[in-house]
């Protein structure tokens, strides 16, 4: 409806004419009625088609009836185009000047009023509808100028006008108050200038990937539009609500944040942003330019952002992207600079330089305390940075202070010369590492070379929660690469443990940062000591030496879930093979109080230790059920059919543990293990 | 589970629903006495899946309880069974002090109780009734014909709404691969991962309500 009256003033010309002639009409004593059937009207701003004028005068009468129809009405330029309007209203001549105010109907749509006052010099055009009202005046000094009051209009009414600047963009909801005037000299640029005040504006586009809700802002708006194309200024503050386009969410503080927009449209192409600027306090200003194609696809972007505090960075405008990638609530804070070029729709440089920024998961996962320096990203021209962090923590594991340099060129990230990184007392040396980012048609790719030196496995151990181990842990990974969420090692590590060595290869991780991290390995020991083994866990005492291997381990969540296992004692010279009273009386307190006044426990109390031959044990692990097996070609005669030795003794007295339940309940089996290791079970006779 | 007892009872309604299994198995077992499955146990993943499927959508505002008629193996059993002997040999079983019984011999060939899926499960559980049942009622969310939930038609949400919704989306959506990946690794073979994802699919949109919409095999949209 804006354009109605936008474009009434510019009917003024031959509607002063046409009221002029039934001015004089009127003073006739006799009932008149005029009409006129016009085929096209074109003024500058809009065109009308099938208009048709009625003015009824009965003789003697102070007013007449003006009935005004159009078949069409159409203003290319800002995008309003009508059918079928009817104006009605009563036509009266008061202190020099014609009045007319009746109901402007067009399709199913409510009517609105329209007033309109002229004579010789002025026209004046009111549109009202509830509480808002638009009113437009123009002088015949001034032909070319329009001035416009709005006055808590709908930004409905001017959906048309952004339809016209962007196809999908739909106003739901919003109002506007302010002042401007229109300029339309013949053959000359329309020009609209002035101040609008927008409140509560709601828009979103048909595909809901675009929406803003609660906007509100006041802006100094310069629109200038020809055939062939359009110039838009915009300057000045938003004020709250809230915005999201695609995985990007901005909820825009209370305080005001400056905005300063210049674009421009040719004909046929898509807009140009030759000047965008965004202050947001010390959170967030932003300049920049952004070019775009007419199928309102970003083609260019030169981005220059500072942050003086990212702390409410998060919050206000990366949550969006956070919560897709699973870091919801990532405490940020210290100050950053960052850069962005896109060139053809792709990615060509980027530079992030961060100033004693701490960043850290809500979920602990990681942590980085007080990085600085940058990192620079190219797809072309190689670029050199270098990033440093004082310390930090993954998952459990503190690490210490580390200077990365970095290269870049082609697309990718590289670290230009090997760094090493403290960590438990020891040092994870990054020989290489080539980082690819994510494209639109594969994910992020990381492959790296690490080198662990001699990691201190008590600190490890403690940083677990698990019992007191001792050792060292070092490795050489010549290759590991990170895909599709799976982290794959070549190489393995070698745990110096319990005065022998746990080989671990074939090790790969999978999400190891998203849902149930999973670790698998394959484990071979050899040389164990198994009397520090047994005194870390506090299960009584084997003297000995263990070999074995578990193959195919996995963990989800850090917890056991598979695994194909087989340890035995490995008769070594100069060691005692000896287990103790209490290793055998822990067990069988575990979970069976009754056994504790029979008669064999009583006999097994009589004696401190054991000899033993050999110690074996098997277990595979699938499905929450360990398949258990004993030593190989054990003699289980004594026992009952099926069983399996275990503990084959030797001397006397002669102790031989045979197992008898080869399909064992996995969870049940570590709830009383871990019972008797934690010590929560006493051994009960003595 | 790589190997099939000949008397197992989800080897035999596996076999009862694949006649043709039948055969092949059974003169596997008789001639070579090699137990071999290369077979996806189809009828026992759809079982399975069904049941993980109707816990999470059936039961509002329930958190996951394994299922009671899954099969588990033995409960520990306090008494000891058989000590008499062994008191002159000093022969005992270690277990069976430790209480452990025998885990049962028939095993479904296809079991989703690992603590690492119970826990995924309850998650899926708990997020589908606070913040996704709304968003399929609406007509916002869609199963698609991945296993996966889809934001189909963002605009029948409120700006809040929507934020909120694409997190719970993409954090279900994470937890359903690692779902099916985890299935697929716990039951010994992460080949069936593609296999396991069709079954859940089909049983998700199997299990949606009316009005809701889930997307055929084509990748077209339909309303339940």
């Amino acid at each position: 409806m804006l354009t109605v009256i936008g474009m009434l003033p510019s009917m003024s010309r031959w509607m002063v004419t046409l009221l002029l002639l039934l001015a004089c009409a009127s003073h006739a004593a006799s009932a008149r009625t005029l009409e006129a059937r016009i085929e096209r009207i074109t003024t500058t701003v809009a065109t009308l088609d099938a208009v048709h004028v009625r003015l009824e005068w009965p003789a003697n009468a102070t007013e007449g009836r003006l009935s005004l129809t159009a078949g069409s009405i159409d203003a290319p330029d800002l995008g309003y185009h009508y059918r079928d309007l009817t104006w009605q209203c009563p036509l009266r001549r008061e202190a020099g000047h014609w009045r007319c105010d009746g109901a402007l109907r067009g399709g199913k749509a409510p009517p609105l009023q329209l007033a309109v006052e002229l004579d010789a010099a002025t026209t004046r055009a009111s549109l009202r509808q509830g509480n808002a009202a638009l009113t437009i005046d123009r002088r015949a000094a001034t032909p070319d100028d329009t001035g416009i009051d709005l006055t808590r209009v709908p930004l409905l009414w001017a959906q048309a006008l952004l339809s016209h600047a962007w196809e999908h963009g739909r106003f739901k909801s919003g109002t506007l108050d302010g002042r401007l005037r229109v300029r339309a000299p013949t053959a000359q640029p329309l020009q609209v200038t002035g101040t609008l005040v927008v409140a509560g504006a709601a828009l979103e586009t048909p595909d809901a990937t675009i929406a803003g809700e609660s906007l509100g802002g006041t802006f100094a708006i310069d629109y200038r539009k020809t055939p062939r194309r359009a110039d838009v200024t915009i300057d000045g503050a938003l004020r709250g609500g809230e915005f999201l386009a695609g995985n990007a969410y901005v909820a825009l503080p209370a305080t005001p944040i400056g905005l300063h927009v210049e674009a421009s449209q040719d004909a046929g192409a898509g807009w140009q942003f030759p000047v965008i600027a965004w202050h947001d306090g010390s959170t967030l200003a932003a300049q920049g330019s952004a070019a775009f194609d007419a199928r309102t696809d970003l083609q260019a972007l030169d981005l220059h952002l500072h942050s003086g505090d990212v702390s409410p960075l998060a919050g206000r405008y990366l949550s969006g992207w956070l919560a897709v990638a699973g870091l919801t609530d990532l405490k940020l804070s210290g100050a950053i600079d960052a850069d962005a070029r896109i060139d053809k729709g792709r990615l060509q440089s980027a530079r992030v330089a961060l100033h004693g920024v701490d960043m850290a998961d809500a979920k602990g996962r990681f942590r980085f305390d007080r990085l600085d320096g940058s990192v620079g990203f190219s797809s072309a021209a190689p670029t050199s940075s270098a990033l440093h962090w004082s310390g930090g923590q993954l998952y459990d594991l503190d690490f210490g202070a580390a200077s990365l340099p970095i290269d870049s060129g082609g697309g990718d990230l590289r670290l230009g010369a090997p760094v090493s990184v403290p960590a438990l007392g020891g040092s994870l040396r990054f020989d290489s590492m080539i980082l690819r980012p994510p494209t639109a048609d594969a994910g992020a790719d990381i492959r790296f070379g690490l080198t662990v030196e001699k990691l201190d496995i008590g600190r490890l151990a403690k940083a677990f929660g698990w019992p007191a181990f001792h050792g060292q842990l070092s490795g050489r990974i010549p290759n590991a690469r990170y895909a599709d969420e799976r982290l794959q090692f070549d190489g393995g590590l070698t745990l110096q443990v319990f005065g022998g060595t746990v080989q671990a290869s074939a090790l790969a991780m999978e999400r190891p940062f998203g849902v149930a991290p999973s670790l698998t390995a394959d484990l071979a020991l050899d040389d164990i000591d198994l009397q520090s083994l047994t005194g870390v866990f506090d299960f009584g005492s084997i003297t000995g030496r263990l070999a074995g291997r578990i193959d195919a381990l996995r963990l989800v969540d850090w917890t056991a879930t598979a695994f194909d296992a087989e340890l035995h004692t490995v008769r070594t010279r100069g060691v005692k093979q000896r287990i103790s009273q209490r290793a055998v009386q822990n067990i069988s307190s575990v979970g069976d109080a009754s056994f504790a006044s029979t008669l064999q426990s009583q006999l097994i109390g009589l004696f401190d230790d054991f000899g033993y031959s050999r110690i074996g044990i098997s277990c595979r692990l699938e499905n929450e059920v360990c398949t258990m097996g004993g030593l190989e070609a054990a003699d289980t005669s004594g026992s009952e059919a099926g069983g399996f030795t275990i503990v084959e003794g030797a001397g006397i007295p002669r102790l031989t543990v045979v197992g008898f339940h080869r399909r064992v309940d996995w969870p049940t089996l570590v709830e009383r293990l871990v019972a008797a290791t934690s010590g929560d079970v006493k051994p009960v006779v003595e | 589970m790589t190997s099939r007892t000949k008397g197992s009872q989800g080897s035999r309604r596996w076999l009862r629903t694949r006649a043709f299994g039948l055969h092949v198995s059974t003169v596997a077992l008789l001639a070579a006495c090699v137990t071999i499955n290369v077979y996806f146990p189809a009828a026992e993943a759809q079982e399975a899946a069904k049941q993980f499927v109707e816990k999470v959508i059936g039961d509002q505002g329930q958190p996951a309880q394994p299922s009671p008629e899954a099969p588990k193996p033995d409960t520990p059993k306090p008494e000891s069974k058989n000590p008499g002997g062994m008191a002159l040999e000093f022969h005992f079983d270690p277990l069976m002090l430790v209480g452990i019984g025998q885990a049962s011999a028939q095993e479904p060939d296809f079991k989703l109780n690992s603590p690492a899926i119970q826990a995924i499960e309850s998650r899926i559980d708990a997020r589908f009734d606070s913040n996704l049942r709304d968003g399929f009622q609406a007509g916002a969310l869609g199963f698609s014909n991945d296993g996966l939930v889809v934001v189909r038609d963002a605009s029948k949400l409120g700006l809040k709404d929507r934020v909120a919704t694409n997190a719970a989306v993409a954090d279900d959506n994470r937890d359903r691969k690692a779902l099916y990946r985890e299935a697929a690794v716990a039951n010994g073979h992460p080949e069936w991962e593609a296999q396991i994802r069709k079954v859940f699919a089909k049983q998700w949109i199997a299990a949606a309500r009316p009005g809701w919409w889930y997307q055929d095999a084509s990748g077209g949209w339909k309303q339940k």
